[in-house]
């Protein structure tokens, strides 16, 4: 079994690594007199809010970030589903899944200029994308499984942003101290993760662990903005606890089951002056109709549901709040 | 012209994987897919097979669950009624493998219903 995952785990990092070679980094602020704002930062802060949105394995979340310098506002969320399919006369089974992914960010700051003025910056950043993924799982045994994946998604991100305070020359040639940039930034991400899921039943109650490492490639190409002309890796861990148990509620001869979970996902490649902040903590609660059909009948789905979630963190306030389907 | 190659390849896939009403040997047999080898039948061991016609009436089946440690030797006893189709897989409740009834609600999509635990599982290392 191991052999078989060391031998994937190279292919998944030259697959990656071939995605790796396309676009050279250009720097030239269309900004001028911020330096204080490198082109660093703004490909930092767009890669990260970018990832935090369509990275697998998040889910959905709305948050109020509140540093020193800095107050956003970010949501993000995902309509999507994921499910492992038999293949018969083999241990391992696949993974497959599909995802539409989208997300928002409102960033308001203020700097001072080269020119000495204070100046307010009023960034709202907003993306969409698809998200694909491919992979398989390795069950070790009953209870614990290995599953390592390939996910391929494509984005398109969009940034407007207010700079008030700055004399900056308007299109049509008259200086002005309110200006608004609008641009647009393609981007298209690999990601290659692998969880590891623990599983173990007491009574009718079921205890899930699961850590997981995702490994991301970013490659943004923008017209608008030469500054996101660029490419990044970065890397999220997460761990997750689940536990469930069966209700007395019945639907259709099919149960209801009701969980609390924690989660704590940790963005290991991202500064705090990114986003305001690196790591995150979830508690929540949800129940779920256990459906059980097979779609097309090829593979199970087993339950929809709701939960509701908590998120805290340094700096950080949120919830999470929507639909699962498992 | 993309769309339209793009529209035809999902069609296909989606026409080619509606699911299909279960063909019976006659009216009194249930027949039984698994997605994991079946290796004896009412106490007769047979060659792994995933798909079997059954006698109505009680029946006793072992199928297997394969890990990279051991495997799980798993055994069902129930009543099979007839003209009623089986299915045995994982889903990660309390035993390797559960059998549920199964029951084609449309072209688009089945439902697992009745789920059966096994008597048990028996567990045998891999060497």
């Amino acid at each position: 079994m191991f052999c078989i995952v060391r031998n994937f785990l190279p292919v998944l990092l030259l697959l990656l690594a071939v995605f790796a070679n396309v676009t050279s980094v250009q720097a030239a602020s269309i900004v001028p007199d911020l330096s204080t704002i490198s082109d660093s930062d703004i490909r930092n802060s767009a890669i990260a809010f970018v990832s935090t949105s369509t990275t697998p394995g998040l889910s959905g979340a709305v948050l109020d970030v509140n540093t020193d310098n800095q107050d956003s506002k970010q949501w993000r969320s995902s309509l999507g589903f994921s499910a492992e399919f038999t293949i018969r006369k083999h241990i391992f089974n696949g993974y497959w899944g599909l995802a539409i992914v989208g997300g928002s960010l409102e960033n308001m700051f203020s700097v001072i200029s080269d020119t000495g003025d204070q100046v307010k910056l009023d960034v709202t950043r907003d993306v969409v994308g698809v998200r694909g993924s491919l992979g398989l799982s390795f069950p070790i045994n009953q209870h614990f499984k290995l599953r390592p994946f390939l996910s391929l998604g494509v984005s398109n991100l969009r940034t407007v942003t207010i700079i008030d305070g700055l004399t900056l020359t308007d299109p049509s040639g008259n200086p002005s101290t309110l200006t608004t940039l609008d641009t647009r930034a393609d981007m298209a991400s690999t990601t290659g993760t692998v969880d590891a899921i623990y599983s173990r039943w007491f009574n009718d109650n079921r205890l899930e662990l699961m850590a997981g490492y995702n490994l991301n490639y970013t490659d943004s190409i923008s017209g608008d903005d030469s500054v996101l002309n660029t490419n990044a890796w970065n890397q999220t861990a997460m761990i997750k606890v689940r536990y469930s148990g069966k209700t007395n509620l019945v639907t259709d001869g099919r149960l209801w089951r009701w969980n609390v979970y924690v989660d704590h996902t940790k963005f290991l490649s991202f500064d705090k002056a990114s986003l305001g902040y690196t790591g995150l903590f979830e508690i929540g609660t949800g129940i779920e109709w256990h459906m059980n059909i097979k779609p097309l009948n090829w593979f199970g789905w087993q339950s929809v549901g709701i939960n509701f979630g908590v998120i805290t963190s340094r700096n950080v306030e949120g919830y999470n709040f929507g639909l699962t389907a498992r | 012209m993309n769309m339209r190659i793009i529209l035809f390849i999902s069609s296909s896939l989606l026409l080619g994987s509606c699911v299909q009403a279960p063909i019976f040997k006659d009216a009194d047999h249930a027949l039984i897919t698994s997605n994991y080898p079946i290796i004896s039948i009412n106490g007769v061991g047979i060659e792994d097979t995933y798909k079997l016609d059954l006698d109505t009436g009680e029946n006793t089946l072992v199928i297997v669950y394969h890990t990279y440690s051991k495997d799980y030797h798993c055994t069902f006893t129930w009543t099979a009624e007839a003209a009623t189709a089986y299915e045995v897989t994982d889903q990660e409740n309390r035993y390797p493998l559960t059998l549920y009834r199964w029951i084609r609600k449309n072209s688009l999509w089945a439902v697992r219903l009745n789920p059966i635990d096994p008597l048990a599982c028996s567990i045998v290392s891999r060497e």
